[in-house]
């Protein structure tokens, strides 16, 4: 009777996710592409299903509950993958009619959990969260529906799990999921939706600084420098010892002419007694500001500084040789390329430049790490909710 | 200058007295006693001998200066720029104590043969009626630098060793299939190659992937191409600029092969910098452009504007530098824009010139080569006066 009662006064937030989910349909336009029906998961078939089968709506629903029980006890390699299958399985590519059977089976279910316990709606957010990263990483072509259906529920289980909680933690919560989905959105080359969700991320917590700096990292790459600046100190405001926001920074305030800042920053990077992974850039740039200004003495002093502290960096090597070239000092150049060209090392070396331009995978690991823990600490309640849903329909049906 | 005599005579005694060294011949061969010697080069040792060598030594002015364990033995060293005569020594050690050795002496520079350090090598591309032109001779040029008439004092056609550095992009937009096309075409370059000819292979993304030394190993460079993984992003002008700069300390008819969109996102250099490095240097750069006409593109190093600018002077440096563009629409013609390369380098007349109004001021000296009768020119457009 407890869950009849709670599943009323949950009637209306979830209709609001019905709302919020059906709205968000338009939003897979994007992704969407036309393809055949796909096949079911690739990893075990634990469920047995077929890709393009026909499944009523009943039994979605039984394997979704299953599903999710599968994952409140601890299947954590298991249940992400049957949520693909079933998906997969449920949704056809082209055919909306099957997305909205699938999200509808679905909801009902999350409905009667939900009426349990709002907790429940962590857990359940993050297995879609956890489904999504894996069809990213399988790079599942031609599953573009399925895709964004599973990355549309962990959002709108997100912000609706925000928005019926109202705490500060549930805050919390919501805004690392969407900081870690929007960081997968990167990957996948996705800035639009990525700067959207970061959007979201930093409305639910202005001091998340992954997001900040994600919103930062698309703007900067768009050559939207002001913007990329506005985030960028927001950043420092959160963390002020934050290196790669301080790297950005300087780079984008050097975009704008503002270079007594750019260099101060770039000063204070490699001044840092505890190199991190854009120690090496900000050497680099800051040589860059001084060859720029034609300043080649000082720009040798600081390419020199750095090599004693990282003297296999390849990058800096080449950057010194260029600046003793142009100086006239052609024969140690010479030398510096000639280390290079007989040094395997500096040819295995990962450019931190790259990186730079690129998803660092560490740069979400906080918000997933945080997340890991909130769903692990909530999947008591939610096998008990889905136990007390049984009860439920058991009574229902017994009527 | 060398002693080959005096050690000739040693090996027909030696045996005679059943000395150990007598097992163990060694020889300079490169570098050799006929040209003054300054800055890094390598020692060629050769070592023939009825047992195991356990190293080489090589001693410059009685200094030991390098070692190798490995045949073919070659020592790199930093001789300085010293204007000085230079006595090499290699000794060569058996596993059993016997020992040989060689020594050879490269003289100072004479005041005459200062002019040689000044001498400006153009590689010259005629063509008529859009074929190449191939029977000229010494008197059918005129070079003017900066205006003023030169007197051409070398020329030749396909008669200098070639230096070739291939400059491939395997970065992770590279395809498993365009990845062999490069490994084909590169593959019929190096074929292409004569036994005097040497070259590096170098596959690069946003680092340095696979890299072999400078060789005319066909087989040592082509196995460099198997097997390969595309990873990465691009740094074209930072590894541009390694290979010109790698050239510099070579000698014949230098080249550099780009194979790569061109567009560059992770370079640290500027692509000022490899304009500079092409205009100071002698090397020809050819430029294989996958993809045809550039795409505006934008990155977190750099925006629109600043990435034109940046291939904008990528092509200038490479047309600069007497080579050309060669744009390909897909890696399926990489194989022959390879072959067309290496028939172009053998068909330049290669001409030298002691410009006669050189201040090594760095200026920039504008060339202009004119052939007598009908003919388009293709070469260098001139060069920093260093």
């Amino acid at each position: 009777m407890r869950a009849r009662t709670e599943r009323n006064c949950l009637r209306e937030p979830l209709l609001w996710l019905a709302a919020a989910v059906w709205l968000s349909t338009g939003q897979l336009a994007w992704a969407q592409t036309p393809g055949s029906p796909g096949p079911a998961a690739e990893g075990s078939s634990s469920l047995g299903l077929k890709a393009g089968e026909n499944i009523p709506p009943q039994r979605i629903q039984e394997l979704y509950r299953r599903i999710l029980k599968d994952w409140s006890a601890g299947e954590t390699d298991r249940a992400p993958d049957e949520l693909i299958e079933l998906e997969t399985a449920v949704v056809v590519e082209g055919d909306v009619g099957t997305r909205k059977t699938l999200l509808k089976a679905e909801q009902a279910v999350i409905h009667q959990a939900g009426a349990a316990d709002i907790e429940v709606l962590v857990p359940i957010a993050v297995l879609h969260h956890e489904a999504y990263r894996r069809l990213l990483d399988r790079g599942w072509r031609g599953h573009a529906t399925v895709m964004g259906h599973t990355r549309t529920m962990a959002r709108d289980l997100a912000i609706l799990y925000r928005e019926q909680s109202g705490s500060e933690g549930a805050a919390l919560v919501s805004s690392r999921l969407l900081t870690s989905l929007a960081g997968m959105q990167l990957q996948a080359a996705q800035q639009l939706p990525a700067a959207e969700l970061f959007e979201e991320a930093v409305e639910l917590d202005g001091r998340n600084t992954a997001a900040l700096l994600g919103l930062a990292v698309i703007y900067e790459k768009n050559a939207q420098t002001e913007s990329a600046v506005k985030y960028l100190r927001r950043v420092l405001e959160t963390d002020a010892g934050n290196p790669e926001g301080k790297l950005r920074l300087a780079l984008n305030l050097k975009r704008l002419k503002q270079l007594e800042e750019s260099r101060k920053l770039l000063e204070e990077l490699t001044a840092a007694s505890d190199p991190s992974w854009v120690t090496p850039l900000a050497y680099q740039e800051l040589a860059r500001l001084d060859s720029d200004q034609e300043k080649v003495a000082e720009a040798e002093k600081v390419l020199r500084r750095a090599l004693e502290r990282f003297p296999d960096d390849a990058r800096l090597t080449i950057q010194l040789a260029a600046v003793l070239d142009r100086k006239g000092a052609g024969r140690e150049a010479t030398l510096l390329i000639e280390k290079i060209l007989s040094s395997p090392s500096s040819r295995e070396a990962s450019s931190a430049r790259y990186l730079y331009n690129a998803v660092r995978p560490e740069a979400f690991a906080e918000a997933r790490t945080f997340l890991a823990e909130n769903s692990r600490s909530r999947l008591a309640v939610l096998a008990q909710a889905l136990s007390a849903q049984v009860e439920v329909t058991v009574t229902e049906v017994g009527r | 200058m060398r002693r080959r005599a005096a050690i000739l005579a040693g090996f027909l005694v030696l045996p005679l007295a059943g000395a150990a060294s007598a097992q163990v011949a060694v020889h300079i061969l490169s570098p050799s006693s006929e040209q003054p010697v300054f800055g890094p080069l390598d020692v060629k040792v050769g070592v023939q001998a009825r047992e195991p060598i356990d190293r080489v030594e090589v001693f410059v002015n009685g200094k030991l200066v390098g070692a190798s364990k490995i045949p073919p033995y070659r020592i790199r060293v930093d001789v300085g720029d010293d204007n000085i005569r230079r006595e090499f020594r290699a000794v060569a050690y058996g596993r059993s104590g016997a020992t040989g050795a060689d020594t050879l002496v490269t003289n100072p520079v004479q005041i005459m043969d200062e002019l040689d350090l000044k001498l400006r090598a153009l590689f010259v591309t005629v063509t008529r009626d859009g074929e190449r032109a191939l029977d000229l001779d010494q008197g059918s040029f005129q070079i003017f630098d900066n205006g003023a008439p030169q007197e051409i004092v070398t020329f030749g056609r396909d008669e200098l060793p070639l230096t070739a550095v291939l400059l491939l992009d395997t970065s992770e937009s590279m395809r498993e299939k365009d990845l062999e096309a490069v490994r084909l075409g590169a593959k019929a370059f190096l074929d292409g190659m004569k036994q005097t000819d040497e070259a590096m292979v170098a596959l690069f993304s946003d680092r340095l992937l696979r890299l072999t030394p400078f060789t005319s190993d066909k087989q040592a460079l082509a196995s460099t191409l198997s097997g390969v993984k595309s990873a990465g992003g691009t740094a074209v002008n930072d590894f541009l600029y390694l290979s010109l700069k790698a050239l510099e300390a070579r000698q014949g008819q230098r080249v550099v092969v780009l194979f790569s969109d061109g567009s560059d996102v992770h370079s640290v250099l500027p692509a000022s910098d490899v304009l500079w490095k092409a205009r100071a240097g002698q090397a020809l750069i050819y430029w294989i452009q996958l993809g045809g006409k550039h795409r505006s593109f934008t990155s977190a190093w750099r925006d629109y504007a600043a990435n034109d600018r940046e291939f904008e002077e990528l092509q200038q440096g490479v047309q600069e530098s007497g080579g050309r563009i060669l744009p390909i629409e897909n890696v399926g013609e990489l194989e022959s824009a390879f072959r067309n390369i290496l028939q172009e380098l053998r068909q330049q007349y290669a001409l030298g010139y002691y410009p006669n109004n050189s201040k090594g001021d760095g200026k920039w000296h504008k060339i202009d080569v004119r052939v007598k009768g009908a003919g388009r020119v293709r070469t260098r457009e001139g060069y920093a006066d260093y």
